[in-house]
């Protein structure tokens, strides 16, 4: 039955998305009133399928409906009925089909935000969204059908999903987090492509375009920081980032739509850069694609990869259609895409941004190059090789620092040009900063020159945040009086966007200092202590108390008791732990983690002896890594900011009147 | 697109051509990769002797030593009740032990498991036509350096490794190499 309406589902969201996407393009050449609403249909029409296909997949999962062929192969009576909810996107099938929820539901989304409003832009929008929702449906319904009918094999034992994926709570929210980012990526593609073949690329559609693209964004620095944290609490080797090409493929996307939304800033005000912010927002969306198809295709090698599977030339397909459309339609509009503006100065705003797009392009390149290159070794010279470690680092840590200069020297300087003078006003206050807190970081003892050059720059950054923030506060309240509580309230009620931008900021000036600094001073040390014994590591005294074991029902835990303490902060017990799960051959360890505000304690059990008379540990110390989640929550909070819409009347009247306070940063 | 007409302007023919050149090779790159397999790594036994073992037999619990299976090719394959695709793999090894008869020693060794599911797992997937060996607790897999299950080594009649296969084994990939050592 589930079977049945599963995939009775899917073909009518298959169907809908095809004739959505002919009376798509076809109301939005002819402009006409009633495609447009057959196509609203059609669109409601496949995002509900989608909706209902999943509810469907998340009942045979709950019931255990072994003649799902999905749930044959994920579904277990012996996992608690929240890891069968989080089955749903364990394994390759239940992830593409979950995948197909979320456009279901960012295209609902989109039809309510766009009731009335923008009816001209909307039919190829939908059209293009179509296309997208025709591809994955179609991958629903035949390669990667996840509602096949089996007929259940007696005694054949079903274990549940991936045990790493049981692990941890972060699981259930990092994988929609990033498919929220992904996938929603698909909704401002679109509209670029429809913008493109309307051959309009007003700031009124640019306006609502980048509001689509936060959204996303703020889904995306979510899902990767989520991701790293997951690992960091699970994978039990006492870091959060290693370069893997799923990590990479997440990043990407992220690094170009970041370019994107600065790029996006520069068309808006100054009528530039406009062919190239379309090539950044086509870019976003191949790399989703791309990074979909580097999980799925089986062709690298990952830790999180799923097993090799045959839609990887599907998807590659699918990446070349993306590629070349793009590429074409923009060369055809290409005459579009003049600048309506000049540059007037190389000491300005506009041109920090142009440099920051260079950066973020040279960083896009960089980390792709680094994860494709196996690949191209492997074609032309028949060696396996892995790019690692020393080769991203090498490249992004100076990227990385250039571009958080950046973001303090752009938003100091004015839009147009600026004399010198006015550029040494600008940046003094915040260079003054940026040594102070250099000086502070080498009071602790940091000599490392990238480290300290990290300091710099985002000491330098935030200030400029702060004093961007605090302007517009000042103005207001010299020129109205009155609280300083209703000026503020003021200036953010002028200034949403800009604050929202200055957040972020914040947020990633935290997030480089976090990283500079628990990358560079990690610390890792193995030992072995018998029962009762002692070892001094960092501040830390850590005793093992003995072996305890218990059963949980998916899984059978064994941990070592080690009690730690430290000088004038009291005694804990930390678990490190290590699971066997059932049909698992080796046991899989659980880290355990003591978190203060400057560093962690993170220890990690290498072999915990059946009879409880030793342990084997390995110790790290992290500094500051909490504060690397801390900046992500910072950096999205600054999104939901920028990204909030604005009471249209507010907006409108504040830019007429040209208020300085108002120009977002 | 009908604003472009019937030629294109050379700068649009400048753009699409330099972007095609730009996306089209990568594509070739991304394709060339379904050729290669990122996780085979070829095992370092190869070309080595195989690992001595000594283990019970699943039928009589005495033990089998490995010296015992010695004077013609073997192939030895590490399986368990719990893994997957067992099942698929385990009637071509069954069939191949037939096909060769007295040429080739077939062993498998199970891997974690126990002995009542052993038993009736083999009982219902086409029955125990040559020994199994019980590897209590796994330290006759780590000499091999098995990853996961099923994989299947064959050894020469020297004892000297030749082949390992990771996942089911193909009866045309069991049959190639075994032709190749009689």
């Amino acid at each position: 039955m589930n079977s049945l309406l599963g995939q009775g589902s899917i073909l009518i969201g298959l169907a809908c998305a095809m004739a959505g996407l002919l009376v798509g393009l076809q109301a939005g050449r002819t402009r006409s009133a009633v495609g447009l609403k057959q196509t609203r249909g059609l669109a409601y029409g496949f995002a509900w399928s989608m909706v209902v296909a999943n509810a469907v997949m998340i009942n045979a999962l709950l019931q255990r409906d072994f003649t799902v062929r999905y749930v044959d192969q994920v579904g277990s009576h012996d996992v608690p009925n929240y890891i069968a909810f989080v089955s749903l996107w364990s394994a390759l099938e239940g992830s593409i089909l979950f995948w197909g929820a979320i456009l279901g539901l960012y295209v609902l989304a989109f039809l309510v935000a766009t009731r009335n409003r923008h009816e001209d832009m909307q039919g190829y929008t939908l059209a293009t969204i179509l296309a997208v929702g025709a591809f994955f449906a179609f991958l629903i319904a035949g390669p990667a059908d996840p509602f096949g009918a089996v007929t259940p094999i007696a005694g054949k034992p079903h274990v549940g999903p991936n045990p790493l994926l049981q692990n941890h709570v972060l699981m259930i929210i990092h994988p929609p987090m990033l498919y929220l980012g992904y996938v929603g990526m698909t909704i401002p593609f679109a509209m670029g492509v429809a913008a493109l073949l309307r051959g309009r690329l007003g700031a009124g559609w640019m306006r609502p375009l980048r509001r689509w693209m936060l959204l996303p964004w703020g889904f995306l620095t979510a899902g990767i920081v989520l991701g790293g944290w997951w690992a960091y609490e699970v994978l039990g080797w006492g870091g959060y980032w290693a370069w893997d090409p799923v990590e990479n493929a997440s990043f990407l996307p992220w690094l170009s739509a970041t370019g994107f939304l600065h790029a996006a800033q520069l068309q808006e005000r100054r009528g530039v850069l406009k062919g190239w912010t379309m090539v950044l927002l086509m870019s976003t969306f191949a790399l989703t694609i791309l990074g979909t198809f580097m999980t799925r295709s089986g062709v690298f090698n990952s830790v999180h990869s799923f097993t090799q599977s045959p839609i990887g030339p599907i998807f590659l397909v699918f990446l070349g259609v993306v590629l070349v459309v793009s590429v074409v339609l923009i060369g055809l509009r290409v005459h579009l895409l003049e600048p309506e503006g000049e540059f007037h100065s190389v000491v300005s705003r506009d041109a920090m941004f142009v440099v920051n797009n260079l950066l973020f392009v040279a960083f896009t390149m960089t980390v792709l190059i680094g994860t494709v290159f196996p690949l191209l070794a492997e074609a032309i010279r028949g060696v396996k090789i892995s790019v690692g470690e020393p080769y991203f680092n090498l490249l992004s840590v100076p990227i990385g620092v250039a571009i958080v200069f950046l973001m303090g020297v752009g938003p100091a300087l004015p839009w147009g040009r600026a004399t010198p003078a006015e550029a040494r006003r600008a940046l003094a206050m915040p260079s003054a900063v940026g040594v102070g807190l250099t000086l502070v970081a080498a009071g602790f003892g940091a000599r490392n020159f990238w480290v300290l050059a990290t300091f710099w720059t985002s000491g330098f950054a935030a200030a400029v945040s702060f004093r961007d923030m605090a302007a517009p506060v000042q103005a207001i309240h010299r020129r109205r009086g009155g609280s300083l509580g209703s000026s503020m309230a003021e200036a953010y009620r002028r200034g949403r966007r800009r604050y929202g931008g200055q957040i972020v900021h914040l947020g990633v000036a935290l997030m480089a200092v976090s990283i500079a600094v628990s990358w560079t001073y990690q610390t890792s040390t193995e030992i072995v202590l018998d029962k009762g014994e002692s070892a001094v590591v960092g501040d830390y005294t850590l005793t093992f108390e003995g072996r305890e074991q218990w059963q949980e029902p998916h899984r059978q835990v064994v941990a070592a008791n080690v009690k730690v303490v430290r000088p004038g902060a009291g005694e804990a017990i930390l678990q490190p732990r290590m699971n066997r799960y059932t049909g698992q051959m080796s046991p899989i360890g659980t880290p355990a983690v003591k978190t203060r505000i400057g560093e962690d304690l993170y220890l990690s059990a290498m072999q915990i002896d059946d009879a409880g008379e030793f342990v084997g540990l390995r110790v790290f110390i992290n500094p500051m890594i909490y504060w690397v989640w801390v900046a992500a929550g910072v950096m999205v909070f600054g999104c939901l900011i920028a990204m909030w819409p604005p009471k249209e009347r507010h907006t409108a009247v504040a830019s007429a009147a040209g208020d300085p306070a108002v120009e977002a940063a | 697109m009908s604003a472009a007409g019937p030629g294109l302007s050379k700068q649009q023919l400048l753009v699409i051509g330099g972007g095609l050149l730009l996306v089209l090779p990568m594509l070739v790159v991304l394709g060339m990769g379904f050729g290669f397999d990122p996780h085979k790594i070829d095992s370092p036994l190869v070309g080595l002797p195989a690992p001595v073992f000594e283990l019970p037999a699943l039928s009589d619990q005495q033990p089998v030593k490995l010296a015992s299976l010695q004077g013609k090719p073997a192939v030895i394959n590490f399986w368990a009740t719990w893994c997957a695709s067992c099942p698929m793999e385990h009637p071509g090894l069954v069939q191949a032990s037939r096909y060769y008869g007295e040429q080739v020693q077939f062993v498998g060794i199970a891997y974690e498991d126990k002995r009542p599911a052993l038993k009736a797992w083999l009982n219902r997937n086409g029955g125990d036509v040559y020994p199994t060996l019980v590897d209590v607790g796994g330290k006759t897999a780590i000499a091999y350096g098995v990853y996961g299950v099923p994989e299947t080594y064959i050894l020469d009649e020297a004892g000297t490794v030749t082949y390992k296969h990771v996942g089911p084994i193909p009866p045309q990939v069991l049959k190639a190499e075994l032709d190749r050592l009689l």
